[in-house]
């Protein structure tokens, strides 16, 4: 019976403990998972992301004017579980910690994330290709190499650079 | 004098949670909006009510299984009017993870009208609080 | 002249529109303090009334299965007999009860009128959840009941032998002899019987260690499942009434002195009075209990309130 009051008491002492969250602000953690944000200078289409997609939220396909592709992510079908963020090669998909996610029904299909990642020339022959990073480059070929460049060139032209020049070339 | 009324009506709003085969995973998030005292909901007027007869907002949450779907549209029909539904979660919007199984055939709003959707896997108590903020906003226009 | 002047008393002060804003400011403070001891911040104090706005404008569903009339006269005979009951108990310095003999008889009758209103209820509603709970509301009207008798019988011979005949059973005959000499708070023998009043109160009312009728989360509100908009408002009146009834017949049994004469003190006083007896008998148990079960519930009510009236009724007979 003691047990009770004593925490009774306390409990007057303290006051509340609420955080009254429409008139206050609630700050979220740093590391929460919330709502997809894509980088469409670092994506290179490989669609890893599509394959690991717990809810199949996310969906690559060739943009209608053939020149990119379309990125969406349908925010009411995601789970916010971050494999997409864990398995994507050059990290150009990221969850940021916005949580408010209540909306309206009018906007259902419209809550979504969309980007689209544009088809460079490539620099030796021309071709419309999605280019690569230079860090995927480097976890193929080392640092030591002209990178910025090869990231530039199509798979063709690529092996035929490394064929002839190997590497090390500067 | 309808304004007045109005004003005075959205403080009282009575919840009552439908669970459509769904995880629990919402449903807890559901409970801690509610009954803990960090994100008490009680000092908005709002309450969860044991019987669907005294509801005004209906939590729905889960993807709708063949199996429940009869039930809940039986239960949707007893909630007396006015009445504003909200969807918890991703499953009862849009199937989720579970939207190629063989239980379940079609998304909630399917069967009855939806207002207001809160995405997530479980979504965050705060964002709970925004989507019945949301319904209540229109829950008040329809008396 | 004198049908006026019962329609005002039913009506206005004391039933009627006093009593219903008192109920509903009781049952405001409960709710906040009961939520402040769990260290929440709770509801507003005037919740209720717009709970109450709210509801009168909902639609009322009434099920196939019902029993049409009894379904739609079941809350109005709750409500109405509470009216009454209120009109008959005095409040020193303001009002002196209606009538001169055997008040207590007639109120211990309009007393159980809400339990049996929501019995009706539960059983025109036609619905299992609603038949569960119309029994666990008569097992617990049967338990609470006893140790109610016995104390207002004790009540009742205290006064009576003190003043020379055996016993009294009128309100304002006990309030006058109190004002004389003394209230029954500070008398010694009566203090068992006191102690299994403020026992009896928790069971009436309907609160958390004993709200076994009304179990939410069980039986999904039981009685009142079948109940929206009007019907369902008017339940939640009664009940507020109920816990008004019950504070103003302790205060006029055992503690009805008033301060001087000004009937605007006095008001306030009984007021204050009404909300420290509601704070230690519905809000700290609330706050601090369990539910129990049926037969539990029902065994303390036949040891333990019974046992302490018991004592303080053969101290009274021994004229101690």
């Amino acid at each position: 019976m003691n047990t009770f009051l004593k925490v009774i008491l306390r409990n007057i002492i303290k006051g509340p403990s609420t955080m009254k969250y429409p008139f206050e602000d609630s700050p979220a953690p740093e590391k929460l998972r919330g709502k997809i944000k894509h980088n469409p200078e670092a994506c290179v289409a490989c669609h890893m992301c599509e394959y690991v997609c717990a809810g199949g939220a996310i969906r690559m396909q060739e943009s209608d004017d053939k020149k990119g592709m379309d990125f969406v992510v349908w925010h009411n079908s995601c789970t916010f579980c971050g494999l997409c963020e864990y398995y994507c090669p050059t990290k150009a998909i990221h969850l940021t910690n916005d949580y408010h996610t209540a909306h309206l029904e009018e906007d259902k299909y419209n809550y979504t994330e969309k980007t689209s990642v544009r088809k460079q020339p490539c620099i030796c022959c021309g071709e419309p290709i999605i280019s690569l990073t230079p860090t995927l480059v480097e976890k193929i070929y080392g640092k030591e190499g002209d990178v910025k460049d090869l990231s530039k060139m199509c798979q063709k032209c690529r092996r035929k650079a490394i064929w002839k020049d190997g590497v090390f070339k500067s | 004098m309808s304004d007045l009324l109005q004003k005075i009506i959205k403080k009282s709003p009575w919840i009552y949670r439908i669970n459509a085969g769904s995880c629990n995973g919402c449903d807890v998030e559901m409970a801690t909006t509610a009954l803990i005292p960090r994100y008490d909901v009680e000092r908005l007027g709002i309450r969860y009510c044991g019987s669907p007869k005294h509801a005004d907002i209906v939590l729905i949450s889960g993807p709708v299984t063949a199996v429940v779907r009869d039930k809940v549209l039986r239960v949707y029909d007893e909630i007396p009017n006015p009445k504003v539904v909200v969807a918890v979660g991703i499953c009862p919007i849009s199937g989720g993870v579970f939207r190629d199984s063989y239980a379940v055939e079609n998304q909630l709003d399917a069967y009855i009208p939806v207002d207001v959707n809160v995405p997530g896997c479980p979504p965050r108590p705060q964002a709970i609080i925004d989507g019945i903020a949301m319904a209540i906003e229109i829950w008040k226009t329809r008396f | 002249m004198d049908i006026v002047r019962l329609a005002i008393n039913i009506l206005i002060f004391p039933g009627g529109l006093f009593a219903i804003s008192l109920g509903l400011f009781l049952t405001g403070v409960d709710r906040k303090l009961y939520a402040r001891l769990q260290r929440r911040v709770g509801p507003p104090i005037y919740q209720p009334c717009i709970d109450m706005i709210k509801l009168s404008q909902k639609e009322i569903i009434i099920p196939r299965t019902a029993n049409y009339t009894f379904f739609r006269f079941a809350p109005i005979l709750g409500f109405a007999g509470m009216l009454a009951a209120i009109a008959i108990i005095p409040v020193t310095g303001i009002y002196s009860g209606l009538y001169k003999s055997g008040d207590l008889l007639v109120l211990l009758y309009l007393l159980s009128l809400p339990a049996l209103s929501l019995m009706i209820g539960a059983s025109a509603s036609g619905s299992p959840y609603s038949s569960i709970g119309l029994s666990r509301e008569m097992t617990m009207m049967m338990a609470y009941e006893i140790p109610l008798l016995i104390v207002l019988l004790t009540v009742g011979m205290r006064v009576g032998m003190a003043s020379g005949k055996t016993a009294v059973f009128s309100l304002s005959s006990i309030v006058d002899f109190q004002l004389k000499s003394g209230a029954l708070l500070f008398d010694l023998p009566m203090l068992p019987a006191i102690l299994a009043f403020m026992c009896c109160i928790p069971g009436t009312v309907g609160v958390v260690p004993f709200d076994i009728a009304e179990a939410e989360t069980e039986i999904a509100e039981g009685p009142l499942l079948e109940y929206s908009g009007a019907g369902l408002a008017m339940f939640k009146l009664t009940g507020g009434l109920k816990m008004l009834v019950l504070s103003a017949l302790a205060i006029a049994l055992f503690f009805p002195s008033g301060i001087g004469d000004f009937w605007l003190i006095n008001l306030l006083w009984f007021i204050a009075k009404c909300m420290v007896l509601s704070f230690f008998t519905t809000t700290l148990v609330r706050a601090t209990r369990a539910r129990m079960r049926m037969d539990q519930a029902f065994k303390f009510y036949l040891l333990f309130p019974t046992a302490l009236a018991l004592v303080s009724l053969i101290l009274t007979l021994l004229r101690v």
